[in-house]
C-alpha cells in the first residue's frame, strides 16, 4: 500500500532542489523536528515524527484530519510539550514551554482556528503582545504604521480601527496573516491559511509567500488543498496516524494523485462527484425578497428537490447572512420562505427546523457544537429523545449511535465532543442534522479545512440528499466544489444573486467575472 | 447519601488525586470528584472528631447539616443559573424579602400557605431577573447586581426598616421542626438535591440549560428556546432562595430583612467547589451540596475549636482556592 512512498521517502534532512541560497553542501535547518512522540490519554498523537525545513523553502505538512499534524504543529510552537524527541532551531536544540519562547527564538504561526482578540481593533491585535514602548506608554503611532504596513502587503481593504469581531472571517484571518508576517519570523507556521480566503485573496497570500521565500524565511505550510501544495511546496512531508511517511521534493511529485496517496496510502476517486444528471423535481425551496438591512438586498431564488444549487460569491457578499435570514438566525426586513410550494412564517431558527428547513453552519466551534456536551447530547440536541420532558440517556446513546452509523464513523458517544478530531466533529453536527429528516438541507462551507478523504464523503452526502428527493443549497467559497457539485450555480454580490448558471455556463471564468464584477 | 448514580456525566471529570482510590471506587465509581469532596468531608469530620470528640455526637453532626441546608438549597438553585452561563447576585437579597414576606404571611394565613406565598415572592424575584436578562440583553451580572441593591431596600421597606416578630408558632413548628430526628430544612435539603440532580441528568430542562451555557448560540439554532429556558432557572434561584428566606425566619422566630450577603457568597462558594463552572455549561448539583456541607463542616468545627469568627472566614477562603487548586491539578493531570 505504502510502499512507492517509503521507497521514495528521500533522507528527511536532505536539503531542498530550490530556493538554496546557502553556499555550503551542509546548511543547517531553520527548524529541525527529530523522533517527536506524544501521546494523549488512549491516543498516540504523534509517534517518532521528524522532518527538517530549510531557510528559503516552503515546507508543507501533509495528512489527513487527525494524521497528527496539529500536534506537530502545536509542539513546534510550544503550545504543548512533546513526551519525547527535540526540536532543533538553527542546529540548537530548544524547549519551549510557552508560544512565547517560540516566538522569542524566532517562529511566528497562523492558526487555523481563529486567535485573534475579538473586541479590539485590527491594530491592537497585530501589536499584541509586541507593543513598543515610548516613555513607558505604547506607541500607538508606530504601532499603526507596522500594522498597515503589514496588512498592505496583503492588500487589505477593510477598516482596521473597528473590533475585529466586525470583519468577515476572511478578514480576520488575514489580520491573523498580518500578524505573523510583521513579526519578521525566521520561520513560519501556517495552518490551513487559505481555508476561509476566496481565490483572490489566496493570490495575494501565495504572493507574499514568495517574497517570503526569497527573503529566506522558512515556510511550513498546511493545507488540504492539492493544487496549492503543488504550487507553493518545494519539499512535501506526510503525516499518517502519527507517523512519519516521508519527505519528498516537488520534483519528485508528479500529481495530485501523488499526494492523495502520500496521505492516504491509498488511491481516492477525485473530486469528481458530478451532478445526478436525473432531472430535478419539483419545487423544495423557494425564497422571495428576503432583505437584510445593509447585507442581503431582495433576493429571490428558488431550489428544486433532487438538486444541488452552489451559491458562490466573494466573502462578504452576504451568502451566510442570506441563509441565517432565511431559518430566523438573524431578522430579516422583508422576505417570504416557501417550502415545497407552501408559505412558511419563519421567525426563529426553531420554526426553520419545523418547516422542514436544515442549516449546517459554517463556523463548527461556534455555532455548530456544544464542545463540552457529549456527542450524543449533540446529535440529540433539537429533539432529545423522551417523554414528558423527561431524558432518557440510554436511547439518547442509541439514536446517537444510530445516527453516526450512516457517516462511516466510530467514536464513542458519550464522551465530550471537545475530544474529537475536527472530522469527526464535522461528522456530530452532519448526524445532527441528517437525522431531523428535513426537506431542505443549506450548508454553509461544509468543507471548510477538512482533509480528501472527509471532503469526499461529505460530497457524496450533499449528493445523496438530493437523489433522496431534497433541496439542497450549498455555499462555498471553494470554486472547484462548487462547479463540481452544483447542478446550478448561484452568484451573489454585493448582497444580491448576480448570476444564475446551468451546469454547462458554470465555468471558474464565469463563476468568477460574476462574484467580481463591478 | 449514594450520590454516585445521579451525578451528570458532565461533571465526570475523573479526578484521580485527593483521595484513596479505594473510596473513590466504593463510593462514587466515575463520580471521582463528588468521591473526592465525600472523603474531604469524612476527613474534616474525623479531624475534628479527634480534636473535640463531642463534636462526632449525632446531634452535633445534625446541627451541622442544618447549617448546611440553608446555604446548601441556596446554592442548588445557583447551580441552575450558572449553567447557563449566567449568575444571579441577587439571591441574598431575595432571601431578605422572602423571610421577611414569610413573617408577615404567617401572622395572616395558615403556615403551608405562607411558605408556599414566600416561594412565590422568591420566584417572582428571579422571574424579574430572568426577564430583565432575557429581553433587555443587558448581562447577568449587572442585571443582577441591580436587582441585589433593589430587592435589599424592598426587604426593609416591607419590614419598616426592623425586624418582624411575632411569628406564630405553627409556622416555626413547619419548617424549624423535626421529623424522626432529622430536621425539617436537611431532610428539604437532601431531597431538592436528588430532586436537582435528576432533573440535570434526566430532564430536557437540564439538558437544554447545559446546552445554553455550552454554546447559547448552537442551543438557539438547534431551535431551543433559550431566553425561555434561561430566564426559568432564575426562577427555579428565585424559588430556591424563596424557601430559604421562609426556613431562617422559621428558625429564628424573626424575620431579619438584614440577611443576604453573606449568604450569596457561601451559596456561590459551595456550587463552584462542587465543580460547577462559572463559565457555564458544566456542573453538578451534588457537588454544590457536598461543597455547603464542607463550608457548614469547617465553619462548625472551627468554632468548636474556639477559632475566632475572623480566622473562620480565612479558613474557609483558602479552603474554597484549595479545592479548585486540587482540582486543576488533578484535570492537568490527566489531560
Amino acid at each position: 500500500m505504502s510502499e512507492a512512498v517509503s521507497q521514495a521517502v528521500s533522507e528527511p534532512a536532505e536539503e531542498p532542489a530550490r530556493g538554496s541560497t546557502g553556499s555550503g553542501t551542509h546548511r543547517v535547518p531553520a527548524l529541525e523536528v527529530r523522533d517527536l512522540s506524544k501521546s494523549f490519554p488512549g491516543v498516540k498523537a504523534l509517534e517518532g515524527v521528524g522532518f527538517a525545513a530549510y531557510a528559503g523553502e516552503v515546507h508543507t505538512l501533509l495528512g489527513e484530519n487527525g494524521a497528527g499534524k496539529s500536534t506537530l504543529l502545536k509542539t513546534v510552537f510550544g503550545v504543548q510539550r512533546p513526551d519525547s524527541g527535540e526540536i532543533l532551531v538553527d542546529g540548537k536544540p530548544v524547549s519551549f514551554t510557552e508560544p512565547s519562547d517560540a516566538m522569542a527564538v524566532g517562529i511566528a504561526m497562523v492558526h487555523q482556528e481563529l486567535s485573534l482578540v475579538s473586541e479590539v481593533t485590527a491594530i491592537q491585535n497585530l501589536v499584541l503582545g509586541r507593543e513598543r514602548r515610548r516613555l513607558g506608554v505604547i506607541d500607538w503611532r508606530e504601532a499603526r504604521r507596522r500594522a498597515t504596513a503589514a496588512l498592505e502587503r496583503l492588500r487589505f481593504d477593510a477598516p482596521i480601527d473597528v473590533p475585529v469581531s466586525r470583519l468577515s472571517v476572511a478578514q480576520q484571518q488575514l489580520v491573523e496573516l498580518a500578524r505573523a508576517i510583521s513579526t519578521d519570523a525566521r520561520i513560519i507556521i501556517m495552518d490551513e491559511p487559505t481555508a476561509s480566503l476566496t481565490s483572490a485573496e489566496s493570490e495575494r497570500l501565495f504572493e507574499v509567500i514568495e517574497d517570503l521565500r526569497s527573503a529566506g524565511t522558512a515556510v511550513i505550510y498546511v493545507s488540504h488543498r492539492l493544487k496549492e501544495v503543488l504550487d507553493l511546496s518545494d519539499r512535501v512531508t506526510a503525516l499518517r496516524d502519527g507517523c512519519l511517511v516521508g519527505t519528498k521534493r516537488r520534483s519528485e511529485i508528479a500529481s495530485e494523485d501523488d499526494l492523495v496517496q502520500m496521505m492516504v496510502g491509498r488511491e481516492l476517486a477525485a473530486l469528481g462527484v458530478s451532478g445526478s444528471g436525473a432531472e430535478p423535481g419539483e419545487e423544495g425551496l423557494r425564497v422571495e425578497g428576503v432583505s437584510v438591512p445593509g447585507v442581503v438586498d431582495d433576493v429571490s431564488f428558488a431550489v428544486r428537490r433532487g438538486e444541488v444549487v452552489g451559491l458562490a460569491g466573494m466573502v462578504g457578499a452576504g451568502r451566510t447572512e442570506l441563509a441565517r435570514a432565511v431559518i430566523g438566525a438573524d431578522r430579516r426586513s422583508s422576505g417570504e420562505v416557501y417550502v415545497q410550494g407552501e408559505r412558511v412564517r419563519i421567525k426563529r431558527p426553531g420554526d426553520a427546523i419545523a418547516a422542514g428547513i436544515a442549516l449546517l453552519t459554517e463556523d463548527r466551534k461556534h455555532q455548530g457544537l456544544a464542545l463540552d456536551m457529549t456527542t450524543a447530547s449533540n446529535v440529540t440536541l433539537m429533539d432529545p429523545p423522551g417523554r414528558g420532558g423527561l431524558l432518557s440517556r440510554r436511547r439518547q446513546k442509541a439514536v446517537a449511535t444510530e445516527a453516526l452509523k450512516p457517516l462511516n464513523t466510530k467514536m464513542q458517544v458519550d464522551k465530550p465532543v471537545r475530544t474529537l478530531s475536527g472530522g469527526n466533529q464535522q461528522k456530530v453536527v452532519l448526524a445532527r442534522w441528517l437525522r431531523t429528516e428535513s426537506n431542505v438541507f443549506i450548508f454553509d462551507e461544509p468543507t471548510r479545512g477538512i482533509d480528501v478523504g472527509a471532503k469526499g464523503e461529505i460530497h457524496a452526502i450533499m449528493r445523496g440528499l438530493a437523489d433522496a428527493g431534497k433541496a439542497v443549497l450549498m455555499i462555498s467559497s471553494d470554486l472547484p466544489e462548487v462547479l463540481a457539485m452544483s447542478d446550478r450555480v448561484l452568484v451573489m454580490r454585493r448582497g444580491r444573486v448576480v448570476a444564475e448558471l446551468d451546469r454547462d455556463e458554470a465555468t471558474e471564468e464565469s463563476v468568477v467575472r460574476h462574484a467580481a464584477a463591478e | 447519601m449514594s450520590q454516585s448514580t445521579l451525578t451528570p456525566p458532565e461533571s465526570a471529570t475523573p479526578t484521580s488525586g485527593g483521595g484513596t482510590s479505594v473510596d473513590l471506587r466504593g463510593l462514587a465509581g466515575r463520580a471521582a470528584r463528588q468521591g473526592g469532596l465525600i472523603v474531604v468531608i469524612i476527613a474534616l469530620v474525623a479531624g475534628f472528631g479527634i480534636a473535640r470528640p463531642f463534636f462526632l455526637d449525632p446531634t452535633n453532626l445534625m446541627n451541622v447539616l442544618l447549617q448546611a441546608a440553608v446555604v446548601g438549597i441556596l446554592a442548588l438553585g445557583q447551580t441552575y443559573v450558572l449553567l447557563t452561563g449566567g449568575i444571579d447576585l441577587s439571591i441574598g437579597s431575595t432571601v431578605a424579602v422572602t423571610a421577611v414576606s414569610a413573617g408577615l404571611f404567617a401572622q395572616q394565613v395558615p403556615a403551608p400557605l405562607a411558605i408556599l406565598l414566600a416561594i412565590g415572592v422568591g420566584a417572582l424575584c428571579g422571574l424579574a431577573n430572568g426577564l430583565l436578562i432575557t429581553v433587555t440583553g443587558i448581562t447577568p451580572f449587572i442585571v443582577t447586581l441591580g436587582t441585589m441593591s433593589i430587592y435589599a431596600g424592598l426587604a426593609l421597606i416591607i419590614a419598616g426598616g426592623q425586624a418582624v416578630y411575632g411569628i406564630p408558632v405553627a409556622f416555626e413548628n413547619a419548617l424549624a421542626g423535626g421529623v424522626a430526628g432529622i430536621p425539617i430544612p436537611v431532610f428539604l435539603f437532601v431531597v431538592l438535591t436528588v430532586v436537582s440532580a435528576l432533573v440535570l441528568k434526566y430532564t430536557i430542562f437540564g439538558e437544554y440549560l447545559i446546552a445554553i451555557g455550552g454554546n447559547s448560540e448552537v442551543a438557539r439554532l438547534a431551535g431551543i428556546r433559550v431566553g425561555q429556558h434561561t430566564a426559568t432557572a432564575y426562577v427555579v434561584a428565585g424559588a430556591a432562595a424563596g424557601l430559604c428566606g421562609a426556613i431562617l425566619t422559621a428558625r429564628l422566630g424573626a424575620a431579619d430583612p438584614t440577611l443576604g450577603a453573606d449568604l450569596l457568597l457561601t451559596a456561590i462558594a459551595a456550587t463552584v467547589m462542587g465543580g460547577t463552572k462559572l463559565a457555564g455549561g458544566q456542573g453538578s448539583m451534588a457537588g454544590a451540596a457536598f461543597g455547603a456541607i464542607i463550608i457548614a463542616t469547617l465553619t462548625a468545627g472551627l468554632t468548636s475549636l474556639n477559632v475566632q469568627a475572623f480566622y473562620q472566614q480565612v479558613a474557609v477562603g483558602a479552603a474554597i482556592i484549595l479545592a479548585l487548586l486540587v482540582d486543576q491539578v488533578a484535570r492537568s493531570r490527566k489531560a
